[in-house]
């Protein structure tokens, strides 16, 4: 419970720190080149992210956090 | 008199600038995405673990079909195929192990001194989903999406959504989704009632075996649902670094529970029988279904950054923190470098997970947990993917454009994960109880 | 010589039809936009290629010409124009440019700005001395300035009085947007710049691209007119890869008490950029690139070479 808490409070912490730092961070319009490049998406490939997510969710005992959990299947 | 501080700053956005204008900047994202085209991205998985254990083989095929105005259409099915066995939960013992195959028809042998795997392992599963995302005016976008899988026993729906929020011109975007889906399972012999003896067929009849058989399960399916809850912010960084903070919570309600991994039941008595597996009245081993909680609140923290060097190379890497009301939590570790070699690329990636075992894990239950069939646990498995662990893998993956919107690849993984836990009492104690799982997965992609 | 026809559809102005020629391995389509002489050189492609492709520069020409003039009655531009003070919509393309516009107002601190076309009523550069009134001038600037004009990306508001001229952007625009079709086209025909077995150059009037050298792999030859004679080339310049474009222009001037007042105006003063070279020649990536890059050095005025010298991957001829 206490760790839960704890949990809680560094997740607001990290959210805040996202955003105040927003304020100096960022690029123009014209500026976003290099992150149009198809290699610099943050899930390059969706289909290896898929497959990668779907052994390691049959294989340990967490899963999730990019995108949502998964479940949909008998292997754990 | 200058203009401004830094020339040299100003040639380089006004490159960039030009370049924006006359649409030649990302000639590789222009070509794919345009309006009215299905992009298609195909690939087959082949995936094999050392020691005779599981292997499958995995196509995929994701179908986008892109509209004007950034909205689009996202297919996607996956097939797979499993063959093979898998640890039951039991421990290895000197002595030959005899056990029921799941359906209650046949059994299978375990030599002295083996990891008790059910060999009984195969699958087939199928799945499609479909995602529609679109723009909400200027600030927002959406995408809502339907899950569908089945497998032979197991069969599972979902529906998801996600709201986006752009901010900050578009260097932040808030992201809040939300997921729900519904599983019910119904596996080859119905559903063991927990801590139930696995029924044995040695010294008795038949008769009288289908009757424990029987005894020892409580219908036929059960089900379970599951609540994903996604808060994140993507925040640009500046022109070559992107980053992403994730938080979700996951609640599992339901029958959570392994229908087919058991447990050894061990001697603690001390003596000559200290740490053998305890014999029931009827002479033979006993071994337990298991049981796990029918509730599971996860709570996950997921961090990402991506830049691109000067050179043009990508590099990737990720952290993910996990906890959950099981009293599992996990540390994963994640990096991938990308070097750009004009038409292909090539992908080094590793990948550490640590993760510490649940509050019911066990690798056996004693006689004295046992209690004579009323155990003093509630909840107890010794599936390895719930104990303590460490895993590492090591991949590579080559890339090459054959033309603008066509790309072949090829990606080979390797994966080792050690176990660690209680090393067992008396003869248990020189028995190997975690082996490594090592696997090793192949698969060939084309994009076109 | 043979004339390339074209639709009524695909010549709305009503030009002169484009005519092909052959000079040496050569072959050269010649036709008339945005009041210059263009011309586009094939090398390593036949006639009824060259044919094919110079009808579609001429008509990409065109249609930029037509969507862009400031001079012709039923445009977009004369829309806008028509109606200052409301929205009026406006197409991807157009809403690329002003972006591009604005962020060229941007980064130049406010000397680079599309509106400041108005000043021209107050000079006429025709060599004499004759410097307009600094009341005339004040009256003017009134009716300059980016930051108040509105838009978005399917609309634009124009405020009264005031005027929109992308002619300093739409030449070298034209002049890489015609390139990259070409190359579309013969990427379409399975023809790639990888095997070397083509080139093709566009030049409008000076401002030009190539898609790289041509086959035979020497260069091609562009002559840099001297600013203070004009006509004659003083300077060859062997140019193989992307664009080439020069600001400035000799003959237009006002001379006054010994000082020379050169055509680049400031919009925020209404007066000549002071000590800005005659002539600015850029070579770039691009010939849009170039065109800016040469633009702002002339707006640096007496640090435009200083201006110059802090970029990477350009060369560039000032005349002073």
């Amino acid at each position: 419970m206490k760790i839960r808490q704890m949990l809680k409070n560094g997740c607001i912490l990290v959210v805040l720190v996202g955003l105040t730092a927003c304020s100096e961070w960022g690029v123009k319009p014209w500026e976003r080149d290099v992150l149009a490049k198809p290699e610099m998406q943050l899930i390059v490939s969706p289909i290896d992210a898929g497959l990668d997510d779907h052994i390691y969710f049959s294989k340990e005992g967490s899963s999730g956090g990019r995108s949502f959990g998964g479940g949909g299947c008998g292997c754990n | 008199m200058q203009l401004i501080n830094d020339k040299r700053e100003i040639g380089l956005a006004l490159t960039a600038a030009t370049l924006t204008l006359l649409g030649v900047n990302a000639p590789l994202a222009e070509a794919k995405g345009k309006a009215g085209e299905w992009d298609i991205d195909t690939a087959v998985l082949f995936y094999s673990e050392t020691d005779g254990r599981v292997s499958a083989v995995e196509p995929v095929a994701e179908f986008t079909r892109n509209y004007d105005d950034d909205r689009k259409l996202t297919l996607k099915a996956v097939a797979d195929a499993l063959t093979g066995a898998s640890p039951s939960g039991a421990t290895p013992s000197d002595q030959a192990q005899t056990f029921t195959r799941p359906s209650g028809k046949g059994d299978y042998t375990v030599s002295a001194n083996e990891n008790p795997l059910d060999n009984s392992f195969h699958d087939t599963r199928g799945a499609l989903s479909a995602t529609w995302s679109s723009p909400l005016g200027d600030d927002y976008a959406y995408s809502v999406g339907a899950y569908g899988s089945g497998e032979y026993d197991y069969m599972s729906l979902g529906l998801n959504g996600t709201i986006s929020r752009y901010l900050n011109n578009k260097n932040t975007t808030l992201n809040a989704g939300l997921s729900v889906s519904a599983d019910s399972i119904s596996p080859e012999g119905g559903i063991p009632v927990a801590f139930s003896r696995m029924a044995l067929r040695a010294n008795k009849t038949e008769e009288a075996f289908q009757t424990e058989f029987d005894a020892s399960r409580q219908g036929s399916s059960d089900n379970k649902t599951l609540i994903d809850v996604l808060l994140g912010v993507t925040q640009v960084v500046n022109r070559s670094t992107i980053m992403q903070f994730n938080y979700s919570l996951s609640m599992a309600d339901g029958y959570m529970t392994d229908p087919f991994k058991i447990l050894s039941v061990i001697d603690d008595t001390p003596g000559a029988g200290l740490g053998t597996n305890a014999i029931g009245a009827d002479g033979n081993a006993i071994y337990v279904y298991e049981n796990r909680p029918d509730s599971r609140m996860k709570h996950a923290l997921y961090w990402q950054t991506r830049h691109m060097l000067d050179n043009g190379d990508v590099i990737d890497g990720s952290y993910r923190f996990m906890i959950d009301d099981w009293g599992i939590s996990s540390h994963t570790v994640d990096v991938h470098y990308r070097y750009m070699m004009g038409k292909s690329y090539l992908e080094p990636h590793a990948r550490v997970y640590l993760q510490s075992e649940a509050d019911f894990y066990t690798r056996y239950l004693t006689t004295t947990e046992y209690n004579g069939g009323t155990p003093t646990v509630t909840e107890a498995t010794a599936d390895y993917r719930l104990g303590e662990m460490l895993s590492g893998t090591l991949g590579l993956k080559w890339g090459y454009h054959l033309t603008e919107d066509h790309e072949v690849s090829v990606r080979g993984e390797y994966m080792k994960q050690t176990s660690t836990g209680d090393e067992g009492i008396g003869a248990l104690a020189t028995q190997g109880l975690y082996p490594d799982t090592d696997a090793f997965w192949l698969q060939l992609g084309y994009t076109f | 010589m043979q004339t390339l026809s074209l639709t009524q559809a695909d010549n709305p102005l009503n030009r002169p039809e484009p005519v092909l020629l052959t000079q040496g391995v050569l072959r050269v389509v010649r036709f008339q936009a945005m009041a210059s002489p263009c011309e586009v050189l094939f090398a390593g492609l036949d006639d009824e290629q060259v044919g094919v492709l110079g009808r579609l520069a001429a008509r990409e020409t065109w249609r930029i010409e037509r969507a862009l003039s400031r001079y012709l009655p039923d445009n977009p531009i004369a829309r806008i124009h028509a109606g200052r003070g409301q929205r009026i919509a406006i197409d991807p393309e157009l809403f690329r440019l002003l972006s591009y516009a604005d962020q060229c107002y941007q980064m130049s601190g406010g000397r680079f700005d599309v509106t400041s076309g108005v000043l021209r009523h107050a000079w006429r550069f025709d060599g004499s001395d004759r410097l307009p009134e600094q009341a005339l001038i004040n009256s003017l600037l009134t009716r300059v300035g980016w930051l108040r004009v509105q838009y978005g990306e399917d609309w634009i508001l124009l405020p009264d009085g005031m005027e929109l001229d992308l002619g300093g952007i739409g030449k070298e625009y034209a002049v890489d947007r015609v390139l990259l079709l070409l190359l579309h086209q013969l990427q379409q025909w399975g023809k790639t710049l990888a095997e070397g077995q083509f080139g093709v150059l566009v030049n409008f009037g000076g401002d030009l691209v190539c898609s790289g050298p041509p086959p035979d792999g020497q260069a091609w030859h562009v002559g840099i007119e001297d600013a203070r004679r004009g006509e004659v080339a003083i300077q060859t310049l062997s140019h193989r890869h992307g664009g080439l474009a020069t600001s400035g222009d000799a003959r237009r001037y006002l001379v006054r008490d010994g000082k020379r007042y050169g055509h680049i105006l400031d919009p925020r003063t209404g007066w000549p950029v002071e000590q800005a070279p005659r002539s600015v020649t850029v070579a770039a990536a691009t010939c849009t690139l170039a065109g800016m890059m040469a633009t702002f050095a002339m707006l640096h005025g007496a640090e435009a070479e200083v201006f110059l010298q802090a970029q990477k991957n350009i060369q560039y001829w000032i005349q002073r």
